[in-house]
């Protein structure tokens, strides 16, 4: 929805979707800190997914948790669509929250560490595996 | 998820998923398969990423990862075998491998080039489509790169897939294509760029961003899946091949040359040739082979040839030096520079050139001097005939004749160095080479040293008039040079002096100013030792004119008028500072008791006079009077001759200007009864002249028609000898009022006769000795104990900077040590050794 194919330019933002429907709308090049997404979308090797902008993430799934979401506050508010759940969407959003910390704090120094609820651990680590994203010093 | 610094990698779990199984991995693989079908294809726009990638991502975590890497590799073989190499092979004519084996019948340059750039672009474009396709392979099976490959230290996917094409493409055999098995595709590639590159070498176009591209897929592989830099097949395939290639083109080109062209053109050639291969290894081929083409060119262009090179008649060195040919030596000099730093060859060369024109020079004088010099003994032994002018001019060639060989060197010296400032980047190598050439050649010449000095004299005398303050730098500049070529230093101070001291006498300088710069550039170049007696020259004529005007006050103070007061101007001279000998006083020694010339009794008076003035304030000093030198102004009355008309029967006053001795001989004629003579023996008698000098000066007074003041008999133009009568000529006229009486020889600079040189060179000689011998003991002094050779090494290290000694006549003042017991022999040493006698 945000990008089109018809565009020559790759549009600025992408969107990732989890496997449950929820979908993220990001930066493009915050969220090409995923080497897999990087690839995904990669216009010279031409998949599907760089034409039409839009990356199934069919290997991340929701988790039901009781969490009250927090509002982004680091997307850009016009442009992030927010589909409200009550509960859900919280790994995939935990990843585009870390894709946007690493995108701003890219060039800095001392960047105090992003706070991560004990009980998501597991599932962002084998995220992170999954989209090759692991942590890396900023 | 942030790690701080020095935290651990935190590895993800790798969740074991149920219910594993061939089907499950077949599944799959038909998906990627498919998928990689489609990529190959270019086919890949409907596919999705992820679910390839996820595909990939399941069968690594179901450790099936080995059988998808298999899998992946045999399905790139295939792709090769079926689809890349039929495309390859067609492009693959028997015409070309006929091109490869060098067979080369039928073709024409323009076929063979269109055949080449058809295969190259086939090449090229399978090459760019396995790049495409296997960076997106690599993209989708990034997976299992990360994980199997990394875990089970495998090459990566794309790696392998190089080392398939390298196998599969580039070395497979054409056995079933043609006769000739063997035959990769390698070869035919080699040969293809290379005939292309030969091409461009004769002149033609080519296509070289195609070439480039070949480069790349060369550069980019390698002989094995390790990827060592200094393995890529570009070095080890390529590289290899088109250095010998070049090697071979460009001895033939250095042959052709040297059998065909000149010189000039081969310079021109081998320096358009290290362009072309410059531009070459930018634009067609790869970068990295820059420095060894430039190293091949190098050899087999430059230095296999240079000394044929060099050796050209009429476009060689000689020529180019000859010429001025100033672009073809800088050529020259670039070329050589880079083969060869020492840049011998050049050097030997100029070298040998600086000794051949210098000993052109030297040649030409020695020739000139011989046509001369009998021709000036036939004038003196033919003098009565001949009147003093063409003997003058004889000399005065000669002195020319030495001016011209100091200008011809300059002239050469001049040359070099503009060629050395332009052409050879001001070397400094060559620039030792060309200053040790000239200074021996300039040594060669014997007379160098007197050369110098009159060139010196020449130019001080006169050669700076009107010039401006940077010509006459020029000048000293010039002068300097040469001092620092000559090696007698000795010799040249002993020629400098005698003519300073002559220049100073005789007020002759043109100005003190440059006199005293031409001492201080000395003192620099050779140091203070050089110069003292120079200096002291200089203060012993400013002390002289203290002197006179001192004594001049002295006399009016005294107020004894009563006598006729002749005017005395008088130069005090320092013994030891002043040339004697070479000034004159030759004469006065060898004929050891006419030491003293008898004064008139006017002239005594007022050296009496002086004297006394001299020694109140100089206690315990000796002067002695020398008349050689010093001029007298003497004011004659020649009387009305009676019954003649004109000038005759006039009374004459003139003034004449005579050398001291003249001075003191007309003086006898005053005392003389009209009409009486005085014969040459009474003469010497009562003034104690020595014979030499007193024959002069009565050739200047009696025989030449200048200033005839008295007349001998008898009346011919021989040089005046014992015998001859002297008598007062009261017929002499003149028109003008102050006569100069006739310089005779002795008193101007000119080249020295062989006999003069001959007693200068004794006279040096003996200097030396005496320098040796203090050299000797002063060394022998603090060492007590030395052997021969080392003694002998330092003599000449402490002399170096005055003269060579000579080898014989150390030995010989070594032997006349020993003798005066100043030196005794060691005994018993294997090596002579000498031990100093305190």
């Amino acid at each position: 929805m945000a990008s089109s194919s018809q565009s020559q330019a790759p549009s600025k933002y992408v969107t990732l979707i989890s496997s449950d429907g929820f979908e993220f709308v990001v930066l493009r090049e915050a969220a090409c800190i995923s080497g897999a997404i990087k690839r995904m979308l990669d216009p010279n090797s031409g998949f599907l997914e760089s034409t039409t902008g839009r990356c199934q993430l069919a290997e991340i799934k929701y988790v039901l948790l009781h969490h009250t979401p927090k509002i982004f506050k680091y997307a850009h508010r016009r442009q992030y669509i927010y589909k409200m759940a009550e509960q859900g969407g919280i790994v995939l959003e935990k990843v585009a929250e870390y894709f946007y910390y690493n995108y701003r704090n890219r060039n800095r120094e001392d960047v105090p560490d992003m706070e991560i609820p004990p009980e998501l651990c597991l599932e962002l680590l084998m995220a992170a595996d999954f989209l090759d994203s692991e942590p890396r010093l900023v | 998820m942030i790690t701080g610094k020095g935290r651990q990698k935190i590895r993800p779990p790798r969740r074991p998923l149920i219910g594993s199984g061939d089907g499950e991995f077949d599944a799959m693989w038909d998906i990627l398969r498919e998928a990689l079908k489609e990529i190959h294809e270019k086919n890949a726009s409907k596919l999705s990423f992820e679910q390839l990638y996820r595909a990939s991502y399941k069968i690594v975590l179901k450790k099936q990862g080995d059988k998808l890497y298999d899998k992946v590799k045999e399905f790139e073989e295939q792709w090769f075998g079926q689809e890349v190499m039929t495309a390859i092979g067609s492009l693959i004519t028997p015409n070309l491998v006929n091109i490869t084996l060098g067979v080369v019948a039928g073709t024409t340059a323009n076929e063979r080039r269109l055949l080449g750039e058809a295969f190259l672009t086939g090449l090229r474009s399978s090459w760019q489509d396995h790049i495409t396709v296997m960076n997106m392979t690599t993209d989708v099976l990034m997976y299992m790169d990360r994980v199997y490959c990394a875990d089970n230290r495998k090459a990566s996917i794309f790696t392998t897939s190089m080392g398939l094409f390298r196998e599969h493409i580039l070395r497979s055999t054409f056995g079933k294509a043609t006769e000739n098995s063997g035959l990769t595709t390698f070869d035919i590639l080699n040969s293809v760029i290379l005939d292309q590159i030969g091409m461009e070498r004769e002149g033609d176009v080519i296509n070289r961003n195609l070439i480039r591209s070949n480069i790349y897929m060369l550069e980019g592989l390698y002989e094995s899946d390790e990827e060592t830099e200094n393995e890529k097949l570009y070095l080890t395939v390529f590289e290899i091949e088109f250095l010998k290639a070049s090697r071979n083109f460009y001895q033939k080109e250095c042959q052709t040359l040297l059998r065909e062209s000149d010189a000039s053109s081969w310079l021109r050639q081998t320096k358009k040739r290290l362009i072309e291969e410059e531009d070459r290894c930018q634009t067609t081929i790869s970068n990295m082979t820059a420095p060894k083409i430039a190293r091949v060119v190098e050899e087999e262009m430059v230095s296999s040839h240079l000394t044929e090179f060099l050796a050209m008649e009429g476009s060689g060195i000689t020529a180019m030096i000859e010429n001025d040919r100033y672009e073809d030596l800088t050529m020259l000099y670039q070329l050589i520079s880079r083969v060869d730093p020492t840049k011998d060859p050049l050097k030997v060369a100029l070298q040998a050139r600086v000794m051949e024109l210098g000993g052109d020079i030297n040649k030409n004088i020695s020739n000139a001097d011989l046509s001369i010099v009998p021709a000036t003994e036939e004038g003196e032994a033919a003098d009565a005939e001949k009147s003093k002018a063409p003997k003058q001019t004889q000399q005065g060639k000669q002195t020319a004749a030495a001016i011209k060989w100091v200008d011809e060197v300059l002239q050469l010296k001049d040359k070099f160095d503009t060629m050395w400032r332009n052409c050879l980047d001001e070397d400094l190598i060559l620039q030792t080479a060309l200053t040790r050439s000239f200074s021996d050649f300039i040594n060669l010449f014997q007379r160098c040293s007197e050369y110098v000095s009159l060139f010196i004299d020449d130019n001080l005398k006169r050669g700076i008039k009107g010039k401006t303050e940077a010509e006459v730098d020029v000048v000293l500049d010039k002068a300097t040079t040469l001092i620092r070529y000559i090696q007698d230093k000795d010799m040249f101070e002993r020629y400098y002096k005698k003519h300073l001291a002559r220049r100073l006498l005789h007020g002759k300088s043109e100005s003190a100013d440059v006199e005293k710069q031409m001492i201080t550039r000395m003192k620099q170049e050779i140091g203070n030792a050089f110069t003292t007696k120079l200096e002291g020259m200089f203060k012993d004529m400013s002390m002289s004119e203290e002197l006179t005007s001192g004594y001049r006050t002295h006399i009016r103070n005294l107020g004894d008028m009563d006598t006729k007061v002749v005017d005395l101007t008088i130069n005090v001279l320092t013994t030891n500072h002043w040339p004697m000998e070479s000034m004159g006083g030759a004469n006065a020694r060898d004929e050891g008791g006419r030491h003293n010339c008898t004064w008139p009794s006017e002239i005594n008076t007022l050296q009496e006079s002086f004297k006394a003035f001299y020694l109140k304030e100089r206690n315990g000093r000796m002067l002695t009077w020398l008349g050689f030198l010093g001029n007298a102004d003497i004011r004659c009355i020649f009387p009305k001759i009676p019954g003649k008309d004109g000038v005759l029967g006039r009374e004459r006053r003139h003034e004449i200007s005579v050398p001291t001795y003249g001075m003191v001989i007309l003086l006898l004629f005053n005392d003389l009864a009209k009409g009486d003579s005085l014969s040459f023996e009474e003469i010497q008698e009562r003034t104690n002249i020595p014979t030499q000098d007193l024959s002069r000066q009565l050739h200047s007074l009696a025989v030449h028609p200048k200033c005839k003041v008295l007349t001998k008999e008898p009346a011919n133009k021989d040089q005046p000898k014992a015998g001859d009568k002297f008598s007062f000529n009261e017929k002499f006229t003149s028109k003008a009022v102050k006569i100069k009486a006739p310089v005779i020889s002795g008193s101007i600079n000119k080249v020295e006769g062989e006999d003069e040189r001959k007693v200068t060179e004794e006279r040096n000689d003996e200097h030396r000795g005496n320098v040796i011998d203090t050299v000797i003991v002063r060394i022998m002094k603090s060492r007590k104990e030395l052997t021969h050779q080392l003694l002998f090494s330092e003599v000449i290290t402490q002399l170096a900077q005055r003269f060579k000694p000579d080898l014989g006549m150390m030995k010989r003042r070594t032997e006349s040590l020993i003798e005066r017991e100043y030196l005794e022999r060691v005994e018993e040493t294997s090596a002579p050794t000498y031990r100093y006698l305190a």
